[in-house]
């Protein structure tokens, strides 16, 4: 149990030395938003395909009033963690009535209702152009323009967030959530009302969307478009079956996968998904556990070996 | 008075009949099974007296209450726990998760649901290993239910519904699919839980049912066609006719 957070630590004090403080940045924002889905996807076993909505809208939000109103930096994140779990509510509340791939294909539809918003309402977002020129506000003398300071912050609140998250699926909810995925039908039967149950893990992944859509925002000081589209939603899904979708740890592995190839890799060689797509077939044919299962087996072979 | 009352219930599937005009007392303290061939509506009756299905027609009273369209996690609360004749457990769970999740459910305050950790609930846990101590599987508590064999699994799927410290306790085929041996560690278990809940048992070994029913009603074709003791079931022209057949002429 302490290993893996050991291990988490030492690539939180490393990795700026390694890649660009903005990579490095990037890395630990993308691990929430995975732990945010992974809530849904590995531990209540729903696969969301919008998690780019609750992402996107925090974004948007709170980088208008950061933007226009000049709200702190703390404020800004309290508004994404507000307007991601709203949005979650909304959209949550359509798809848990459905199962299955219609459930599915609701996150995505409603994804792309959100994505069409921001696409048309151009004088609040700006459209195709995106929304420039969010600040990042300074905060008891500490100027977040300096790379580094923001990535001491950005990195704090990712150790945050998983502090919170690993108290989730260690609590009761965290185990009706496993049990409404190992077995639906006999969950209801027990006593829970499962839609509820959903829409509660829902909401708390929007939170977590929305909290990393806001450090984004601030992190390259736009809102690209990009932001509440479905290839971002279907990226933090495939980063985290990367990972693994089955540990609380998956998603943070496959974000750094992820973006470090993609932020890396790709100025080297254009053609960069293709290494992706060759890890994703490898991960799905042998290794269903992503990269977790595949260090763990590893891991035993070599103890074995010895 | 009845604990659980059935009252012209009915279920239909298009054309079929599943459950037809079914009037059922359950009294408490008592041992009430229901037999009837194959396809005689038993499972779907105990569908709608625990809310998985809403009933086509009539009412179902427990404890004088018409929980009549509640839905099934709500009844559940009320107090009325069921086993499954499938076994539906949590197959990557222990069987202590197993039976955690089912006595929280019915715990009396979700207080720290978010943020408590589990093993912080002390009363929870300890209802849960009552349950799996009361079928004998608590030396497994820490076995995933997945793995072990077909006749712990019944076990289990009776603990889990024990596990929630019911008022009803609906059975549905406990002794399915089990070797000879199994099945009489289940008859003393079912045994065992006499008079300490009220139970309603779907069964099909008429050997169980006649050792251990207080009272037996008889299902045929969705609907009932006798109610009595084990000896006045016995002799009973019509039931004879309908169930056992030709066999016990």
């Amino acid at each position: 149990m302490k290993q893996p957070l050991v291990l988490v630590l030492a690539a939180v004090v490393l990795l700026p030395l390694v890649v660009r403080h903005a990579i490095a940045t990037e890395i630990w924002i993308f691990a929430i938003f995975g732990l945010g889905l992974n809530l849904l996807l590995g531990y209540t076993g729903l696969l969301s395909f919008g998690q780019a909505t609750f992402f996107g809208s925090a974004a948007y939000v709170a980088g208008y009033l950061l933007k226009y109103y000049g709200i702190g930096i703390f404020t800004a994140l309290g508004v994404g963690i507000g307007v991601g779990a709203l949005s979650a509510l909304v959209v949550g509340y359509l798809c848990v009535q459905r199962a299955g791939l219609y459930f599915i294909m609701l996150t995505f539809a409603l994804n792309q209702l959100f994505y069409f918003i921001a696409y048309q309402w151009t004088s609040v977002t700006g459209g195709e152009d995106g929304m420039p020129g969010i600040p990042r506000p300074a905060l008891l003398g500490i100027d977040f323009r300096q790379p580094l300071a923001y990535y001491v912050l950005v990195s704090a609140l990712f150790l945050l967030s998983l502090w919170a998250m690993q108290r989730i699926v260690e609590s009761p909810l965290g185990k009706i959530l496993q049990a409404i995925r190992e077995n639906e039908v006999r969950a209801e039967a027990l006593g829970y009302n499962v839609p509820r149950f959903k829409l509660l893990a829902f909401v708390i992944g929007g939170a977590f969307s929305g909290f990393a859509g806001v450090l984004y925002a601030m992190l390259f000081g736009i809102v690209p478009l990009e932001a509440i589209g479905f290839v971002f939603s279907g990226n933090v899904v495939f980063a985290t079956l990367i990972g693994g979708s089955g540990s609380l740890y998956g998603p943070i592995i496959g974000s750094l996968v992820f973006i470090w190839l993609s932020e890396s890799v790709s100025v080297l060689w254009a053609r960069w998904p293709l290494l992706l797509g060759v890890a994703f077939v490898i991960v799905v044919l042998f290794f269903r556990g992503g990269v977790v299962e595949a260090w763990s087996r590893i891991w035993r072979f070599s103890k074995r070996a010895s | 008075m009845a604990l659980l009352e059935a009252r012209e219930l009915s279920k239909s599937f298009g054309a079929l009949t599943a459950v037809n005009a079914v009037n059922l007392r359950i009294e408490p303290g008592t041992l009430h099974s229901i037999i009837g061939p194959n396809g005689a509506g038993k499972t779907t009756l105990f569908n709608l007296l625990t809310g998985q299905f809403a009933p086509s027609a009539g009412r179902i009273l427990f404890d004088g209450r018409d929980i009549t369209g509640t839905r099934a996690h709500r009844i559940a609360h009320l107090g009325l726990a069921r086993s499954f004749q499938r076994t539906n457990v949590f197959p990557a769970f222990t069987l202590l998760d197993n039976v955690w999740v089912a006595a929280f459910a019915c715990s009396r305050s979700w207080r720290g649901l978010l943020w408590r950790r589990t093993e912080s609930y002390a009363g929870v846990s300890a209802q849960a290993r009552q349950a799996l101590n009361d079928v004998g599987l608590i030396a497994k508590q820490s076995e995933l239910a997945r793995e072990i064999s077909h006749g712990e699994q019944r076990q289990l799927e009776l603990a889990i519904a024990l596990a929630a410290a019911p008022r009803v306790l609906l059975l549905d085929e406990p002794a399915a699919g089990l070797s000879p041996e199994e099945t009489r560690r289940m008859v003393a278990l079912v045994r065992a839980l006499k008079g300490r809940y009220t139970i309603v048992l779907i069964e099909h070994k008429m050997d169980i049912i006649m050792s251990v029913s207080d009272r037996i009603s008889v299902m045929h074709f969705g609907s009932l066609i006798a109610e009595g003791t084990p000896a006045e079931i016995q002799r009973n022209p019509e039931v004879r006719r309908a169930y056992l057949g030709g066999m016990a002429a």
